[in-house]
């Protein structure tokens, strides 16, 4: 075969439409209700769903893979970020508190950093935090020694969500404030460089330029999952969009996204009060586990 | 030769779809290397880019025996470019160029040849950031100025090539081919001449707009050469036939000097490829007076 038709074999044939994820007829369900403003989704290994309810609670809740809900750390209110990392510690952007925090195994919290501005975060499995400080234009890293520095400043206009490549070498953020999800590549150091606008997200008609980037997510194809004002938007890994998923419930605010339950396949979103959750034909990208490259893309 | 590219233009849509599938469109005598034709030079080059931070490329130029260094010479950029040297691919861009410069058939060209960038990864293990969908589906004016700004000023450091951009073609296959005609869209000063084949007028990046864009702008002094298969793509991101379709039926209404190729072929370069002396001639061929005749049945 030549190169020019492997080229554009190669090109075409990542073609990655919402077909290859979303299952016909398994539309959305509702995972748990009754919050002010459910935020923060994560999973653990297992599958289960942490999240919180970043007006209104004051705990970190957990569903389970049977369904069931419980508190799973009290006395932690206004958290609008949540991530496991490999070291078992599950990590957390204290907005209202403005301050980066860490839950032991006991629930017992560790001040990471204060006086920030924290919107959501992720964390490698080496060990580097990333956060977002949407007011002040900033990325942030806290790496494993503690120490923290400004590692992108005045790119992204207001950076919101944030996720990684499956191999962790890309991290991705999402603009509140802009149309694009940009992209940087993670240096040997931690520090990130080469911005890309990579992924243009559709945007209302009304605000044309504004796609309110918010939540972020990965599968293990390497795809990449954004809420905004016009629903959860999917890309593919050259950042070509996929398709647009529509909100359970277009009227309240589509804030967060991770894979969880059963195999990380269901899709989670937390949109208002309420978080729904869909099965998919893919599974989420863990970032606490061992890095590799994106899985083969399913037929 | 004249009379085989009419030929084609007037009776292709019939005759293939009885006879050809994609697998028999293969290169002609014109793509293959001929005793006693002189062979230009092929070097191959690594670039480092600042218009689009981060990436890195391969690029070819191909420098024809004829070039004589005081004529400055006609510009045939090609996207997706490695595919295009492959001395046994399907285009065999610089064995095509040595037998038509040969035979007086067009004016002695350089052929530059240009991979899309890729962002490498900075540990062992992790894959590059490919930037060929962003940087050949986007509509702006960045590739153009990538091309203009970096690659050929530095071609031109060592070369005498013309200003005229009807001597200037750009052309690409899919993404390739957009990008061929965007970057001829931004900037019709610098090139003239499109070849796009199987090209991606779809909405991978907001590229379906085009036809609505063209009908409705001052015509641009661009000459447009269009390929595409019966059989080519129906996916996510549209239908690429109907593309086609749509980009020719707006060049026609427009007044562009244009031709539209339909073959049966999918979504490869093998129809493109074996025609591609066909298309060359036509490009460098004075337009009207072929267009006149190759419409007249």
């Amino acid at each position: 075969m030549s190169v020019v038709l492997l080229m554009i074999g190669l090109a075409h044939g990542q073609d990655m439409p919402l077909s290859q994820v979303l299952i016909e007829g398994r539309g959305w369900e509702i995972a748990a209700e009754g919050f002010n403003f459910a935020d923060g989704l994560s999973t653990d290994a297992e599958g289960n769903l942490y999240f919180s309810d970043v007006k209104g609670g004051t705990a970190v809740y957990k569903v389970d893979l049977d369904g069931e809900m419980s508190g799973f750390i009290q006395d932690a209110p206004g958290i609008s970020g949540l991530q496991w990392g490999s070291d078992g510690r599950l990590y957390a952007c204290v907005a209202k508190e403005q301050r980066v925090v860490v839950f032991d195994e006991d629930g017992e919290e560790t001040e990471l950093v204060n006086e920030v501005r924290p919107n959501d975060l992720v964390v490698t499995h080496d060990g580097n935090l990333y956060f977002t400080m949407t007011p002040t234009q900033e990325i942030r890293r806290i790496a494993p020694d503690g120490k923290m520095t400004v590692v992108s400043k005045g790119v992204v206009t207001k950076p919101n969500g944030i996720t990684l490549s499956p191999d962790q070498g890309t991290l991705a953020v999402s603009d509140h404030g802009g149309k694009y999800v940009w992209v940087f590549r993670i240096e040997e150091d931690g520090s990130l460089s080469h911005p890309g606008n990579y992924m243009e997200m559709r945007t209302p008609l009304s605000e044309p330029e504004i796609a309110r980037g918010d939540g972020m997510a990965t599968d293990v194809h390497g795809r990449y999952y954004v809420t905004t004002a016009e629903g959860l938007q999917m890309f593919d890994p050259t950042g070509r969009m996929g398709g647009v998923i529509s909100a359970p419930n277009p009227e309240e605010g589509l804030v967060s996204v991770c894979f969880a339950g059963p195999n990380h396949s269901y899709l989670y979103v937390a949109n208002g009060g309420k978080i729904y959750r869909r099965k998919t034909k893919t599974s989420g990208a863990l970032f606490f586990g061992k890095p590799g490259p994106p899985a083969a893309p399913a037929k | 030769m004249k009379s085989c590219l009419i030929a084609l233009l007037v009776v292709s849509p019939f005759f293939l779809s009885a006879n050809a599938a994609d697998e028999d469109y293969s290169p002609g005598p014109d793509s293959m290397v001929k005793e006693g034709v002189p062979r230009g030079k092929v070097t191959q080059h690594r670039w480092v880019s600042e218009i689009f931070p981060g990436t890195e490329r391969d690029y070819w130029v191909y420098v024809p025996a004829q070039y004589d260094g005081k004529t400055p010479a006609s510009l045939l950029v090609c996207q997706d470019g490695g595919g295009f040297v492959r001395e046994n691919g399907l285009f065999r861009a610089p064995t095509v160029l040595d037998n038509l410069i040969h035979a007086g058939q067009i004016s002695v060209t350089v052929g530059v040849f240009i991979n899309p960038g890729v962002v490498p990864p900075a540990k062992k293990g992790q894959q590059p950031r490919k930037n060929r969908s962003f940087e050949y589906d986007t509509l702006s004016d960045q590739y153009a100025r990538f091309l203009l700004e970096e690659i050929l000023p530095e071609i031109g450091k060592g070369l005498n090539i013309t200003d005229d951009p009807e001597k200037r073609i750009i052309c690409g296959n899919s993404s390739g081919g957009i990008c061929a005609f965007t970057v001829a869209w931004e900037r019709p000063d610098a090139f003239g001449k499109v070849i796009s084949h199987i090209g991606s007028f779809t909405n991978i990046r907001g590229g379906h707009v085009y036809p609505a864009m063209i009908r409705k702008t001052e015509p641009k002094p661009i000459r447009v050469f269009l390929q595409d298969g019966e059989n080519d793509l129906d996916n996510l991101h549209g239908n690429w036939p109907v593309a086609n379709q749509q980009m020719a039926a707006a060049l026609k209404y427009a007044g562009y000097e244009y031709e539209l190729v339909m073959g049966t072929g999918k979504h490869s370069g093998r129809h493109g490829g074996a025609i591609f002396p066909d298309t060359l001639r036509w490009m460098w061929s004075e337009s009207k007076t072929d267009r006149e005749t190759a419409e007249a049945p």
